[in-house]
């Protein structure tokens, strides 16, 4: 089987947000109401339970003409994760079918992984365990559960317009760049966006403007300290038994535990009155 | 819509609220096609578009009559099609007229057309005069030229507020499907009806089309988006208060309509296919009346409602009787009216008048809880009874939903209704069960008409749906045998049919909205996938398609065609008539066959006259420029402290109300639901950033928005998405608000209609919710 990507080409996305409710129904997420931001946007960011977000942009154009761009965003799925480099339990991995994916029971919720994304993805959130609440990391998986059956996400799955698609990555690049010639007249800054600097990603735009104009890191890179951590301490501290680093770690995260308890019961109110609707 | 060359979308929003429909746009686009988005605002459709032209709320006739000039100036219509598929030859008699706004026939006092003014000249034997060269000077096609003629581009633009090279631009694309075989489409949506003028709207989009030659073609048409997924049905099925199921006309409480004969008269034209109307009224009696219904009685015709002559049932009206107290009680069926109605505050205050309210829904409402203190009501001072009965969802029931395309589909149940809720079938027929027991002893009128009506669907709670569906195909009564079509029906009473366009979908091989057979038989028609009223025919007047000869325009997107060797019509779809009517018979050369004339109507008959004309809303900024007629002179007027008409002066900014992508109607069905509240969650109304800053509003910031009717409190939604006009030498600003919110669900907010007025379109009563006038202030 060859590799599969996701492409999202969003010249054609009329920023329905199908993906958004899609993506909440197959992975069974929780509601979040936001505070009125200005925009029809629903949520400034992706957060631990709303994994993916329609960004939207008003950019004039250089002839004058108005331009609404919708960017679907979700995790891009990097071939070289901060996320999994920076994870102090290893429990974070790159999967073959490309999926990044977080092993939620491992997760200590040290928080590295969020420090480290280049793209702002991965975040906290609350989870109660026998009465205890922890923090775990969490975000898009690629619905990973349908790809290991041989299905596509959800998000592309419901795309009206094949803004989204999940497919063979030889397929959708040559239609990338077919698309790329297209949508270059009417949008001269168009581009494919899969950054080499996280070694390229599994899911690849296709944008109609500069990376940062739609509120993307123009040039992402794994942090040389994660790699670092990852390919030289860590492993010294392993072999040395309780390294220095694993022990910081540790107590960073026990510290973390102690806090998010102390701050459960308002947690508890906020996600029952989520649930209440 | 994949085979259009152009399509040009005008007073709708598909990308956002119609967005699986916009797939096939999407697929035209890919074939090459070029996307026109017509809106006083950028949409999320405006953003998918080739061109994007502005225009302001209120002023498609212009636009469109701008149009129609430049198209008639440069000879870009399709000569054959508008001489001999519409009545652009025919002549006019000397009593039509039009001056300064104003057509012939006009009574100032009764605000209405004698619209006998408006006839053709004929000869000794009653047959129109034509003239085919379309140079007469008193044909249609000539005065229509002429009354376009003063739309042109200097005036149009100024009204509008159009970028003239924009216009130009849209005039020429469009303009070039007129060539023979090209393919341009319209889509419209409640941004076309919504008017004083809504009618004559989709009516100058008809004119344009059949200008063009775009009409019964594949790619063509005027497109419906509708408001609802089963507007289609209900409309076929007569749920509108002037029409009985299949369009025809209710009868009225007059002394010529007393008997059967008086009221087939009436509707009964000489020719077209509507002679025989007599046929699927009397089968539809015997279908309401069974063997109540005999030859002797009328077929029960007596038994039938009337309506009283030159009264209004429409929506705007039956809440002004309600408000004067005159409306005893109400069924709402998925009707919210406190959150839909226009000068909402008025209707919420009517229901009060009522002595009960019986709401199906599947949540509480708006309207349901109309009586309670969330509602700012105090429910002692309201003696209302009020019950809820508990609908199932769609996917919970089962039965046919006709799409805008006229397709009858058949959906099953996913998943048993919850708890006590029911399929608003089921609770019809359980009404009926009840009425008729309670009714059975009784010898009042009341009683009479429900003991005559026959409701044979079964004794159980659920109806038998088979059976309700096999009586609106049709049935011969002897026999019992299944119709295969409403050629099949007849007079003298030895048939039964609940709805004559619908006969044919329930044959003696089964239920044919039920086919699902995917294979695309030519021009992705899918034949045998579900069935398409009349007779299965998925492009209507598909003889347009072809020239005199019997020829397809374009041999590529034929549909049907005449075969010489065979001599009979042959092709992908079904034709209009009998297959064996050679091309250049009477009756096998004009396309539209439900007209009287069998041609496409360029002039005809309206309340509000025979060619669409300009005129500036109810409200508006500006006098209108092209007569000194200032609004609709047709239009009924709602007058009352409750309903106000705002002044410029006072109210300098145009409102409009429209929908979301994230939200339905009345946002029951969706402030309900969690994932698409929380994707939408606030009231907002959009503004220009130039707006924003003459009124020191910033963004985020919370405003009101006020009207002679009254104001609400939303949140600013500073875009570049809308731009002030200029009109007429002003600057004229707009601000635009979703309808979606009230004071129920999970996400709350104000209800934009506090602040529109009671005004509707001269036929058919829609109200005016897209121009009106409002100010808006920081809170």
């Amino acid at each position: 089987m060859g590799r599969n990507i996701k492409f999202i080409d969003i010249s054609k996305c009329d920023g329905c947000r199908a993906c958004s409710v899609a993506c909440k129904n197959w992975n069974d997420l929780p509601i979040e109401i936001e505070p009125y931001n200005g925009t029809i946007q629903s949520h400034q960011n992706v957060t631990a339970n709303t994994w993916n977000v329609v960004i939207n942009r008003e950019v004039v154009q250089p002839d004058g003409s108005l331009a609404w761009h919708f960017r679907h965003t979700a995790c891009l799925h990097c071939e070289e994760p901060s996320c999994a480099l920076a994870c102090s339990e290893n429990v974070i991995t790159k999967r073959e079918d490309g999926a990044v994916v977080i092993d939620e029971e491992g997760c200590v919720g040290c928080g590295y992984c969020v420090t480290n994304c280049p793209f702002d993805i991965v975040q906290l959130k609350k989870v109660k365990i026998n009465g205890k609440t922890y923090e775990k990391a969490s975000k898009c998986n690629l619905c990973e559960g349908r790809i290991a059956e041989g299905l596509e996400p959800a998000c592309s799955r419901i795309c009206h317009t094949d803004a989204i698609q999940y497919g063979d990555y030889d397929e959708l690049m040559a239609e990338a760049e077919e698309r790329l010639e297209v949508v270059k007249k009417r949008y001269p800054d168009a581009n494919i966006y899969s950054p080499a600097g996280v070694g390229g990603t599994t899911t690849i735009y296709l944008l109609t403007e500069k990376p940062s104009l739609l509120g993307l890191p123009e040039n992402p890179e794994v942090p040389s300290s994660i790699a670092l951590w990852k390919h030289v301490v860590q492993p010294v501290g392993k072999m040395l038994g309780v390294g220095a680093a694993v022990a910081v770690a540790g107590l960073f995260v026990t510290k973390k535990i102690v806090q998010s308890q102390t701050h459960h019961t308002d947690s508890e109110h906020k996600e029952g009155e989520d649930h209440a609707g | 819509m994949q085979y259009s060359d152009v399509l040009m979308v005008i007073g709708a929003n598909p990308a956002e609220n119609h967005p699986i429909g916009f797939r096939w746009i999407t697929k035209a686009l890919k074939n090459g096609a070029t996307l026109i988005s017509v809106d006083p605002r950028f949409t999320r459709t405006s953003q998918l578009a080739n061109i994007y032209g502005q225009l302001r709320s209120g002023t498609d006739i212009a636009f469109i009559g701008g149009m129609i000039n430049y198209i008639l100036e440069n000879h870009l219509y399709h000569e054959e099609y508008v001489a001999n598929y519409t009545n652009a030859s025919y002549i006019l008699s000397d009593a039509y007229s039009f001056e300064d706004g104003i057509f012939s026939g006009y009574d100032e006092i009764e605000r209405k057309y004698d619209t006998s003014k408006w006839s053709f000249e004929t000869d000794a034997e009653g047959n129109v005069l034509v003239d085919k060269t379309l140079q007469h000077p008193r044909c249609v096609f000539q005065l229509m030229k002429q009354h376009y003629s003063r739309y042109n581009l200097e005036t149009v633009t100024s009204i509008t507020g159009t970028d003239r090279d924009t216009y130009l631009e849209i005039c020429k694309v469009f303009g070039s499907t007129g060539q023979v075989g090209k393919a341009g489409t319209i889509l419209y949506a409640m941004g076309g009806t919504q008017h004083t003028v809504g009618t004559q709207n989709i009516r100058i989009f008809a004119i344009i089309q059949l200008l063009l030659g775009n009409i019964g073609i594949v790619g063509g048409g005027v497109n419906a988006l509708r408001g609802e997924s089963n507007v289609q049905g209900s409309t076929d099925f007569g749920l509108l208060y002037h029409s009985l199921p299949g369009y025809i006309d209710v009868p009225k409480a007059v002394p010529e309509e007393n008997n059967l004969a008086g009221f087939l008269a009436r509707v009964t034209p000489k020719t077209g296919y509507k002679v025989n109307n007599p046929k699927f009224i009397i089968s539809m009696l015997k279908a309401y009346y069974g063997d109540y219904a005999t030859k002797e009685n009328d077929f029960g015709y007596h038994m039938l409602p009337k309506i009283s002559n030159g009264k209004n049932y429409s929506f705007m009206y039956l809440f002004e009787e309600m408000r004067k107290g005159g409306l005893e009680g109400i069924f709402l069926w998925g009707s919210n009216p406190v959150v839909s109605s226009p000068n909402s505050q008025s209707a919420h205050d009517a229901l009060a008048n009522l002595k009960w309210m019986v709401a199906v829904d599947l949540w509480e409402t708006e309207t349901s809880a109309f009586w309670q203190s969330e509602a700012g009501k105090n429910y002692a001072d309201i003696d209302t009874e009020v019950f809820l009965l508990p609908a199932c969802s769609s996917y919970e029931k089962y039965g046919t939903v006709t799409n805008s395309g006229r397709w009858m589909q058949y959906r099953w149940e996913a998943l048993p209704p919850k708890g006590e809720s029911r399929a608003d079938l089921q609770i019809t027929h359980e009404l009926a069960l009840k009425l008729k027991e309670l009714y059975q002893d009784e010898n009042t009128p009341a009683a009479r008409q429900i003991n005559a009506m026959s409701w044979d669907y079964g004794t159980d709670h659920h109806p038998d749906f088979d059976k309700v569906a096999k009586e609106i195909n049709g049935y011969d009564i002897q026999t019992k045998r299944q119709l295969s079509g409403f050629g099949e029906l007849a007079d003298d009473g030895s048939t039964a049919c609940g709805c004559w366009i619908y006969c044919g979908f329930y044959p003696e091989e089964g239920n044919l909205s039920q086919r699902r057979d995917n294979v695309d038989n030519g021009q992705s028609l899918y034949s045998n996938w579900s069935w398409v009223w009349p007779m299965n025919r998925r492009v209507l007047y598909n003889r347009a398609s072809c020239d005199l000869n019997g020829k397809p325009y374009n041999e590529e997107k034929a549909l049907i065609w005449w075969d010489e060797t065979k001599q009979e019509w042959t092709g992908y779809d079904v034709p209009d008539f009998i297959k064996t009517t050679k091309p250049t018979d009477p009756a096998g050369s004009k396309p539209f066959i439900m007209q009287s004339s069998l041609l496409g109507d360029i002039f005809a008959t309206r309340s509000d006259g025979p060619l669409p004309e300009h005129y500036e809303p109810y409200e508006s900024p500006v006098q209108n420029a092209l007569s000194s007629v200032q609004f609709n002179p047709v239009v009924d007027i709602f007058e009352g402290k409750h309903n106000p008409r705002g002044d410029y002066d006072k109210y300098p900014i145009i409102g409009t109300t429209y929908r979301m992508s994230e939200h339905w109607q009345s946002g029951t069905m969706t402030r309900n639901q969690p994932w698409l509240s929380e994707l939408a969650s606030h009231m907002f109304v959009e503004m220009s950033e130039e707006l924003a800053q003459e009124k020191g509003i910033g963004d985020k910031d919370e405003i009101i928005v006020t009207s002679a009717r009254g104001e609400i409190k939303a949140y600013a939604l500073v875009t570049k998405r809308f731009k002030p006009y200029t009109v007429l030498g002003k600057k004229v600003h707009h601000i635009g608000m979703i309808w979606h919110f009230g004071y129920k669900g999970i996400v709350t907010g104000e209800t934009a209609n506090k602040v529109t007025p009671i005004i509707g379109d001269a036929n058919s009563n829609i109200p005016e919710y897209k121009a009106f006038l409002c100010d808006v202030r920081r809170a």
